[in-house]
């Protein structure tokens, strides 16, 4: 369980990159997200996504419109702001950058 | 007889069994708990409730109106524990959907992962994330829980021994077994919490993944888009095969149960001239002996191979020992697939559409061919060892003629 919490700590604060990822896409409300990252390591949980959701929201990152939905209520569909998109983009170069230092420590 | 709680989940009436409604209040209360504070709350809780509602949706049916409480204990499982927020170390490290933690806050996180396998029931699915073709070993490899890279090399491996019959196999089941689209169909189809070794490989694939730079970032979203409708595309005439599919094996039943005597005849050949008849029929024979003997000459290489680690008397000294195997298997399918599928094509000529007849026939002819040849060797064992040396006398000089030929051939073009 040691080293799996230590990973577990390391997709946590993936968490926000993946979601902004998912969302630059296209709109998408939360279950799509959900839907998208159960297959993978990221899989979570609503109780998890919402208050990160409605966080980033509150920074302005995102945004979302209410839609009619064939089955059942209207549904929240998330898109990203002009700021979340800048978030997004540093995000991937600061990835990158990451990943080339890594490859290049160690043996 | 047991009470029952009426309640509104975000503008919706649901029926809860007491205690039902008991689980449920208490998630709903740690989630405002650990929501206090934050400017949103109303909001979060809003679409969780929602998100609840949703879930709830599916335990409901015209005969089923109330929600019990394993099924809402379920439902919990999958929303998770809420997260308070950033820094409030209330950490939550990506247990998938299916984690037992009911309304216990961050701390069942960590030990519900075991109890999950045991709770999480697992089904076969294709699995398009990962997938090389269309997704079938990656499920199997989930299912199993082992790498996919092993369920491939086995399934390439049955190819090659089954003669090609794993890939039937793999295409049926292409088309049989169902997609996890769901993310409640995705935790089934790994029933288990990722263990350490798959999390660092599907992380070195997302980082491949990840690792596409901003400045490509239209261009990739573009061609993400065509990937992705194409996908969906043949997804859609998938099922639609599939359902196809269905519908004909439905029939073939449905035949095969109406009786036997009328059996599925598309066209009937016309009557041949007795002569003909004969002679398509001693072709058909013949070609039977053929693969007969084809058959037992490569079971005798195979077994030679193994018991002497030579075929025949010829020793591959540059090639492993299971180099050798498929190059016989493949060897031993490439000359005797043609001829059964001759044969194959002569069965209406020779027999009508008697298929019955015919398997009967060909395993009396081919236990006749086993007998005779048993017969042989017990009688002349002797002579067949000679003549094998005597092929393998002759053989020898002419493979080595063939070797330096080759050789002076290769190097001639350097």
């Amino acid at each position: 369980m040691g080293e799996d919490s230590k990973l577990g700590a390391l997709r946590k604060g993936f968490l926000e990159f993946l979601v902004l990822r998912i969302i630059s896409g296209s709109t998408v409300y939360a279950a799509d997200i959900l839907k998208k990252m159960a297959a993978t390591d990221f899989a979570t949980q609503e109780g998890t996504l919402y208050p990160l959701l409605s966080r980033l929201r509150r920074e302005g990152l995102l945004d979302y419109q209410w839609q009619e939905s064939e089955a059942g209520p209207p549904r929240k569909y998330y898109r990203l702001t002009a700021a979340g998109q800048r978030q997004l983009t540093e995000f991937d170069a600061y990835w990158a950058h990451l990943n080339q230092t890594i490859d290049s420590m160690g043996s | 007889m047991r009470p029952v709680i009426s309640v509104s989940l975000n503008g919706r009436a649901y029926q809860l069994e007491d205690d039902a409604h008991a689980a449920l209040a208490g998630y709903l209360e740690a989630a405002s708990r650990a929501l206090a504070g934050n400017p949103d709350q109303a909001e979060i809780l809003a679409d969780l409730e929602q998100a609840i509602a949703d879930k709830l949706q599916r335990c409901l049916g015209p005969h089923k109106t109330v929600i019990a409480r394993s099924e809402i204990e379920q439902v919990i499982q999958e929303m998770g524990p809420v997260d308070s927020g950033p820094g409030s170390g209330a950490a939550h490290d990506g247990v998938p959907p299916g984690a037992p933690s009911p309304g216990s806050g961050g701390a069942g996180a960590a030990t519900g992962a075991a109890q999950a396998g045991a709770a999480a029931p697992k089904r076969l699915y294709q699995i398009s994330d990962g997938a090389l073709l269309s997704g079938v070993c990656k499920g199997v490899a989930v299912y199993l829980d082992v790498d996919v890279t092993l369920v491939r090399a086995l399934f390439v491996v049955a190819a090659v021994l089954t003669g090609g019959l794993a890939i039937l196999v793999y295409i049926l089941l292409m088309f049989i077994v169902p997609y996890a689209n769901t993310p409640e169909e995705q935790a089934a189809a790994r029933g288990l919490p990722f263990n350490a070794r798959v999390l660092v490989e599907q992380a070195k694939l997302k980082a491949a993944q990840l690792a596409d730079v901003a400045a490509h970032a239209a261009m990739n979203n573009h061609s993400r888009e065509a990937r992705a409708q194409w996908k969906a595309e043949w997804r859609k005439a998938r099922a639609e095969w599939r359902q196809d599919w269905r519908r004909t094996r439905a029939q073939w039943r449905a035949q095969r149960w109406a009786g036997a005597a009328a059996g599925p005849i598309p066209t009937v050949p016309p009557p041949m001239p007795p002569l003909a008849h004969f002679i398509s029929g001693l072709i058909w024979a013949a070609l039977g002996l053929v693969v007969a003997l084809v058959t037992l000459g490569w079971l005798l290489a195979l077994f030679s191979l193994v018991t002497t680690g030579a075929v025949f008397g010829w020793i591959p000294h540059h090639l492993p020992l299971w180099a050798v195997v498929i190059a016989l298997i493949l060897i031993f399918q490439a000359v005797v697939w043609p001829l059964r599928a001759a044969r194959h094509g002569m069965i209406p000529r020779v027999y009508g559409y008697a298929y019955p007849w015919h398997s009967f026939l060909d395993g009396l002819v081919g236990l006749f061919v086993l007998l005779l040849v048993l017969w042989y060797l017990t009688h002349h064992g002797h002579d067949l060892q000679q003549t094998f040396d005597t092929l393998q006398q002759n053989a020898q000089p002419a493979w080595h003629q063939f070797l330096l030929a080759w050789q002076t051939l290769v190097h001639g073009w350097h």
